[in-house]
């Protein structure tokens, strides 16, 4: 029973705080669509020339290429060392296990701004600064306590015994681990590896470190051209990133269900 | 002889033999005896791979001693403290630490007061559309990303944005909404709110509403049972979501770099700065190791005030 005073008061709260998420987002969209040359309230009309020309500029493009690179190379890193260090975690008996949780949770709790300058020193010592499959290791590593949650709380479900029943009808090591232990950890692994991409698609800081000017990512890219000019040709690609989110939002809805963000620990 | 022919056409399916051959060659690198240590070789390359970040602040700390001479613009050979007295008796990094610090507990504060009710309707309400929109409004700009948020924002709070053409339908004269630090703060407050109500759902999902409905039927009204009961109960998550909201805002460069302009630096901005436009390394690592222990700092004591359980609802289960 929640009263109607208490429903006004949260209402309102919750209204306006869904009108502060989502109207940048609706702005955007809609402001990619005007026929104007400046972004403007209403809009001028409605017209598709900044899609058509952002598909025209090189930069753009190339920086889009760029991201999408960086994206699969921090999936080929962070999905099998997330998927072991996530069964580790939950189906061996490790000593330190708590020191290591501690260890591995340093992604998050080492500020950004550290963990990319710190990486960018050591990069560039190693002489590897500059070519774009260390940005995808950076991202790998500042976002890894996501997908090692994301197998371990799916691992965490798997009946011990399901493995030990294979191990007695003869199945060795290795075709256990390929027939029980990773199927029934793959909604994790498919979870944290849809995180990774697109966190790493729209990973900004880290990228910003790391990259120079023939290296620029499209997040790097949009933050570049926001700080010279302000013209909806932007609107249009950031217009992508609301895209990919979408999809993103409709797939972890798919595969998971949304609703599991909700569950008590 | 019909039937050996037919043994010696025989032979297991490809992939039998493939997978013997694996085992074999597993037994030989990895014997069965050495079953015990199998975990640690499984989280071996996660700690690998987090050792770049411990290598990395290593790197800055060894930096942050060397300072930087100005005739050759090499950081210095010998060790010395002099960065960080630079930083501490400098009153522009005394002022930019301070309003980072400041910024981070307005965002903590604002960002709670929306993300409590919030989470609450998303958990308690018994319609699944209600919840389900709820979800993708919260998800969506997670997932979006910090620069195109900041965009969408400077959109909105420009001179010729949204809110300013507003005014002049009314007839209001725009005003500057864009650059000061309450753009910051609010800013900080729009990106934060996801994460927070995903820290904060999961603590109201344990509270039964029976305890609830009990306190309203022996009479307590909706502000007391929020306050004795929800609340109390509640807290592991509500300290947890202001952990992570304050610890991501006070080391936070995307939204003052954009919403604010250049004028309202925090500290990753000045550590930008010193790196990329004054380049003096060593000066720009003290503020990094300064920021690092702050956080430090921040984190010890929230658990010590609140108690190590609260770190658990930091990430990882």
């Amino acid at each position: 029973m929640i009263s109607s005073s208490q429903k006004v008061v949260f209402w309102s709260l919750v209204c306006f705080s869904v009108l502060i998420l989502s109207l940048p987002t609706i702005i955007v969209v809609g402001a990619s669509f005007t026929s104007g040359n400046i972004i403007s309230f209403p809009p001028d009309g409605f017209s598709v020339k900044w899609y058509e020309k952002i598909a025209l500029a090189r930069d753009l493009r190339q920086a889009f290429g760029r991201s999408l690179i960086v994206s699969l190379i921090c999936l080929a890193v962070s999905l099998p060392v997330g998927t072991l260090a996530g069964i580790a975690l939950t189906r061996y008996r490790l000593r330190f296990g708590s020191a290591l949780q501690i260890y591995l949770l340093l992604p998050f709790t080492i500020p950004l701004i550290g963990s990319g300058i710190g990486m960018m020193l050591m990069f560039g010592n190693w002489g590897i600064l500059g070519s774009l499959w260390p940005v995808g290791v950076a991202c790998a590593v500042i976002n890894l306590p996501f997908i090692i949650w994301s197998v371990s709380s799916s691992a965490a479900v798997l009946d011990r015994d399901l493995e030990l029943a294979a191990a007695n009808c003869g199945a060795g090591r290795i075709e256990t681990f390929l027939h029980i232990t990773l199927p029934s950890v793959m909604p994790g692994v498919i979870t944290g590896g849809l995180l990774m991409f697109v966190l790493a698609m729209t990973e900004f800081l880290v990228s910003l470190l790391l990259t120079d000017a023939r290296t620029v990512t499209l997040p790097v890219q949009i933050y570049n051209n926001v700080r010279s000019i302000i013209t909806p040709d932007l609107a249009a690609v950031s217009s992508v990133f609301v895209v990919i989110a979408l999809v993103a939002v409709w797939l972890l809805d798919r595969l998971v269900g949304l609703e599991i963000f909700l569950k008590s620990k | 002889m019909p039937i050996k022919k037919q043994d010696q056409s025989f032979r297991y399916p490809l992939h039998w033999r493939i997978m013997d051959v694996l085992e074999a060659a597993l037994d030989i690198l990895w014997p069965r005896r050495l079953a015990r240590l199998t975990g640690w070789l499984l989280i071996l390359p996660a700690l690998l791979l987090v050792g770049l970040l411990v290598i990395g602040l290593f790197q800055i700390a060894e930096n942050s001693l060397r300072t930087l001479d100005r005739s050759t613009f090499r950081l210095s050979e010998d060790y010395t403290l002099q960065n960080y007295t630079t930083i501490l008796n400098s009153a522009t990094y005394g002022w930019v630490i301070l309003r980072s610090v400041y910024a981070a507990a307005l965002t903590v504060a604002f960002t709670l007061l929306l993300a409590f009710p919030f989470s609450y309707i998303l958990v308690r309400t018994p319609s699944a559309m209600v919840r389900k929109t709820l979800l993708v409004v919260l998800f969506l700009p997670f997932f979006i990303g910090q620069v195109v948020r900041a965009y969408g924002l400077l959109i909105i709070l420009g001179t010729n944005g949204v809110i300013n053409q507003g005014f002049g339908i009314v007839g209001i004269e725009p005003i500057r909404l864009l650059f000061n630090f309450p753009a910051v703060v609010f800013g900080e407050v729009q990106y934060m709110l996801p994460f927070a109500v995903l820290m904060l759902a999961p603590a109201l999902t344990a509270i039964p509403q029976e305890i609830e409905t009990a306190a309203s039927s022996l009479g307590a009204n909706w502000l007391r049972s929020l306050w004795h009961i929800t609340l109390p109960m509640a807290k592991p998550g509500i300290v947890g979501a202001g952990l992570v909201v304050g610890t991501l805002t006070l080391t936070d460069f995307a939204i003052p770099a954009m919403l604010g302009g250049g004028s309202q630096d925090f500290i990753a901005n000045a550590i930008y700065d010193q790196f990329f436009r004054t380049a003096d390394q060593g000066l720009g690592a003290a503020l990094t190791m300064i920021l690092v222990a702050l956080g430090s700092v921040f984190v010890g004591i929230i658990v010590a005030i609140f108690g190590v359980g609260t770190l658990g609802m930091g990430g990882k289960k």
